[in-house]
């Protein structure tokens, strides 16, 4: 039998700022050299479980606790944050505020500088600890020439030292794309398979199963529902219940009525035993599905032969493309690879070195960004950074008040504005008050105010859970339909791309390298590999049954639209 | 970023560069010192020569420098100049009494050997600690400096606001520039040509204010980091960018140490034992 690393009894706990407990009743043992994956939506408590298991609850979050936990045969309580973090690692999820360091050998060697070892004994070890993630090369780089994935190795090698045996893993993949997310699971098995006890919280599921997990805890509400291995897991019905997003091709399996069982492996979609279902998928495809309505709309925006370089470097790379009105546009590829440059020029945030940019046949030369902010809204990734005015409806008039509209007009687009986005019975509400899944609401409806024609999202559901990214999703879908607006979405996420966009333009190192429907683009091996994304596990179902993928890809979006239209 | 504020955050790779922090901030602090104490053109012209050829072997990146030292040059010679209009005859009372008058334009306003001597010495001064920062500055990486502050007896808590400071400062830059393009596309109009500078001033509150909100979102998760890594545990603390001191470190501790004394001789001399009513003046009649 192993020991018992982190043990929970009857623990609960509530936070000095709440009235309500956020953990109730928590009974939980992890043993050594387990990997254990907390899943569960936002608010469900996973994060506070996290906070206990490495001391910050109670050093830094103070509250009140009943029953027990010992982590690493200490009571938390009792030893405090120091003798813990001995013990257990954490990686947080914002790893460029882990990178408290001004270079990676710096950062790593950071808690054997507070425990004031001599910088002879360091090196050695610093040298050691960057080499298990690949990053014994970098030591001299700076943060700021590191990219996400990079700065995440570093955060994990700062934690890796000698007696660390627990390693804490706090949403790891919320900052990264689909590939370094990829890399970051293999990492983490790598670390498991040298002997750590490894705990990994997330809502991610399906980026997480890319590597073997010995065993999932659902948490919703501050309990866990459920304790088991991931096999037993996607057989149920629980997931979508608690509103944690199932791996796309079991969805798939589900549209088509396959009932899953466990012994068929159905947590990896290379080992999983379809021989069972095959005849059910056949035949799901043979359904017929509408053809997807389009309307090719004027066109609104025409970009031709767009150059453009930050001092030296080469950014855009002769980028042609069109946009129609009505339309909902991906721009996707990794981060760096141009898609957010290419935002900034539509929006006039920066011009190009060559080429041209219209809207509606007018060049955006001639316009200031002021002027183009009219036409083109863009709603920055966090809500925080565009939020300026208390109270909601102070805040989507704010761009009316400044170019002096006359009050009865600004009173009568900003009642418009926050109707259509659901606001308007928390029009007074300080906008502190609401959730960020609001706020992006509110972002969204000062650009509506402005009679925007595009919208540009950057990253619009970056960083929330299923539930929240259903919520802002189906809101800007809703918005397209009844508003004709057409909208863009910068993003790396190949699920948003395939069920809320109808075209998607692929960039990579500044190039446009496709630009087609989302359909088309998913299914080609070779514009994924080349935009260095992650494919999808659809396309991996469509291998293994030696389907074109696109007839998958084209089943799963007709069935997903169907649903949603019954709803 | 790192190009544009011209702090090297990387160590470079001269003979300079490669003394420990402890070394080049103690010898920075004793020449600092130097430079306030003398206002004699005997001690402040070999200081100055020295820091030149400092900088010179540091290799900058001289485009900036050059600007520099003639934004500060200006300033400067503004400023003697100033002295010199609200009092010609400044010199005078510091190279005993006399007054030797090259040209008048006046009977007030007078160029008097003395006064364009007392005004040399100071444009000197300034021009001699200007060097002597940029130096240092030159020299130092932030970590550097952060390792020999504590070196030489700074709580190292003092030491982590500054190395956390240099860190996180083009962090918030970016978020300001993110902020302010948002701004300016929902149409604060930020153009320094179309808007009078009290609008202007008033407008950075809508950057201003989002940008505290995400910062203090920041500042919790620092927080949080430097915590679990066992930040604050030891009341002593080591520092991975302070290098074991070579042959060349001691050398020049000893001379920071030498001049130390010097000041020391030079203060208690100067300005305490018998304070010195007179500078060196060579035109001495």
């Amino acid at each position: 039998m192993k020991n018992p690393v982190i043990e929970f009894h009857d623990f609960g706990f509530r936070y000095a700022s709440q009235s309500e407990p956020t953990l109730h009743g928590i009974n939980l043992t992890i043993y050594e050299g387990e990997k254990v994956l907390i899943l569960g939506p936002s608010g469900s408590g996973k994060s506070t479980l996290a906070n206990c298991i490495n001391g910050l609850i109670p050093f830094s979050f103070k509250g009140e606790s009943t029953g027990e936990v010992k982590v690493a045969g200490m009571d938390t309580r009792h030893a405090g944050i120091f003798s813990l973090s001995k013990h257990v690692g954490t990686v947080l999820q914002d790893s460029d505020a882990q990178f408290v360091a001004l270079s990676v050998g710096e950062d790593i060697a950071f808690a054997l500088e507070n425990q004031a070892v001599k910088r002879s004994m360091m090196i050695p070890q610093v040298i050691a600890a960057a080499s298990i993630v690949g990053m014994q090369d970098f030591l001299n780089h700076v943060p700021y020439a590191l990219s996400g994935g990079q700065k995440q190795k570093v955060s994990l090698a700062g934690v890796l030292h000698e007696h660390v045996d627990i390693v804490l893993f706090d949403e790891p993949l919320a900052s990264l794309d689909p590939k370094a997310g990829m890399h970051a699971v293999e990492l983490i098995d790598d670390i498991h398979a040298q002997g750590k006890t490894v705990v990994i919280i997330e809502h991610r599921l399906e980026d997480v199963l890319h590597r073997e997990v010995d065993r999932i805890l659902v948490m919703d509400e501050g309990r866990i529902v459920f304790d088991g291995d991931a096999d037993t897991l996607l057989c149920g019905k629980l997931l979508p219940e608690i509103g944690i997003r199932e791996p796309l091709f079991i969805t798939q399996m589900h549209h088509a009525g396959c009932v899953l069982h466990a012994d068929d492996h159905p947590s990896s979609v290379t080992r999983f035993n379809l021989d069972p279902y095959r005849a059910s998928l056949l035949n799901f495809i043979q359904t017929e599905i509408q053809p997807k309505a389009h309307y090719p709309g004027e066109v609104l925006i025409e970009a031709t032969n767009v150059r453009f370089s930050y001092d030296t470097q080469e950014a855009i790379k002769n980028i042609s493309f069109q946009v129609r009105k009505g339309e909902k546009i991906a721009f996707i590829g990794k981060n760096g690879a141009g898609k957010s440059t290419m935002a900034k020029l539509l929006c006039g945030i920066v011009r190009p070195d060559h080429g041209n940019i219209t809207f509606q046949k007018t060049d955006l030369k001639s316009w200031s960004i002021r002027e183009i902010g009219e036409k083109i809204g863009f709603v920055m990734q966090n809500p925080n950074q565009m939020l300026v005015k208390n109270i909601i409806k102070d805040e989507v008039a704010f761009a009316l008040t400044l170019r002096n509209l006359p009050q009865q007009e600004i009173d009568e687009r900003v009642q418009h504005a926050l109707t259509v986005c659901g606001l308007w019975p928390m029009r007074n509400w300080p906008v502190s008050a609401v959730s960020y899944g609001q706020r992006k609401r509110i972002t969204v409806a000062a650009m509506l105010a402005l009679d925007t024609e595009v919208l540009i999202l950057d990253e619009p559901t970056a960083g929330q859970d299923y539930r929240h990214y259903t919520e802002i999703m189906d809101f800007l879908d809703d918005l397209n339909r009844q508003t004709g607006i057409t909208i863009i979405f910068i993003t790396h996420d190949m699920h948003l791309a395939i069920e809320y966009t109808d075209r998607a333009i692929v960039f990579a190192d500044g190039e446009k390298i496709a630009d087609d429907l989302v359909v088309e683009v998913l299914s080609d091996n070779e514009i994924i590999q080349k935009a260095n994304l992650k494919q999808t596990s659809l396309y991996t179902l469509a291998m293994r049954l030696g389907l074109p993928p696109e007839t998958l890809v084209d089943h799963f979006i007709g069935h997903e639209r169907e649903v949603k239209t019954h709803e | 970023m790192s190009k544009r504020i011209f702090i090297n955050i990387v160590p470079g790779k001269t003979f300079l560069h490669k003394l420990s922090g402890k070394t080049k901030v103690g010898l920075f602090i004793v020449c600092i010192v130097y430079t306030i104490m003398s206002f004699d053109l005997r001690l402040l012209a070999p200081l100055m020569f020295l820091s030149l050829i400092a900088i010179v072997s540091l290799k900058p990146d001289w485009k900036v420098i050059i600007v520099l030292f003639i934004a500060i040059f200006l300033m400067n010679f503004f400023n003697i100049f100033l002295y010199w209009v609200v009092k010609p005859d400044i010199g005078s009372e510091w190279t005993g009494g006399t007054s030797t008058i090259l040209y008048s334009f006046s009977s007030y306003y007078f160029v008097s050997l003395e006064t364009l001597w007392y005004l040399l010495v100071r444009l000197f001064k300034m021009l001699t600690s200007f060097t002597v920062s940029m130096a240092f500055i030159l020299s130092i990486t932030p970590s550097e400096l952060a390792s020999g502050l504590h070196g030489l007896g700074v709580p190292y808590k003092i030491c982590t606001v500054v190395s956390l400071a240099f860190r996180y400062i083009p962090d918030i830059s970016r978020d300001y520039e993110n902020i302010k393009v948002s701004m300016q596309a929902r149409g604060v109009e930020m153009d320094l040509r179309k808007t009078p500078i009290l609008k202007r001033l008033k407008q950075t509150i809508y950057i201003l204010f989002p940008l505290i909100i995400t910062s203090f979102d920041r500042i919790g998760n620092i927080a949080n980091a430097l915590d679990l890594r066992g930040y604050g545990l030891k009341k002593d603390r080591t520092y991975y960018a302070e290098v074991e001191p070579t042959l060349m470190d001691k050398l020049f501790r000893w001379s920071t140490l030498a001049l130390f004394l010097f000041c020391l001789a030079w203060i208690v001399s100067r300005n305490i034992w018998e304070p010195a009513t007179k500078m060196w003046f060579p035109f001495e009649v």
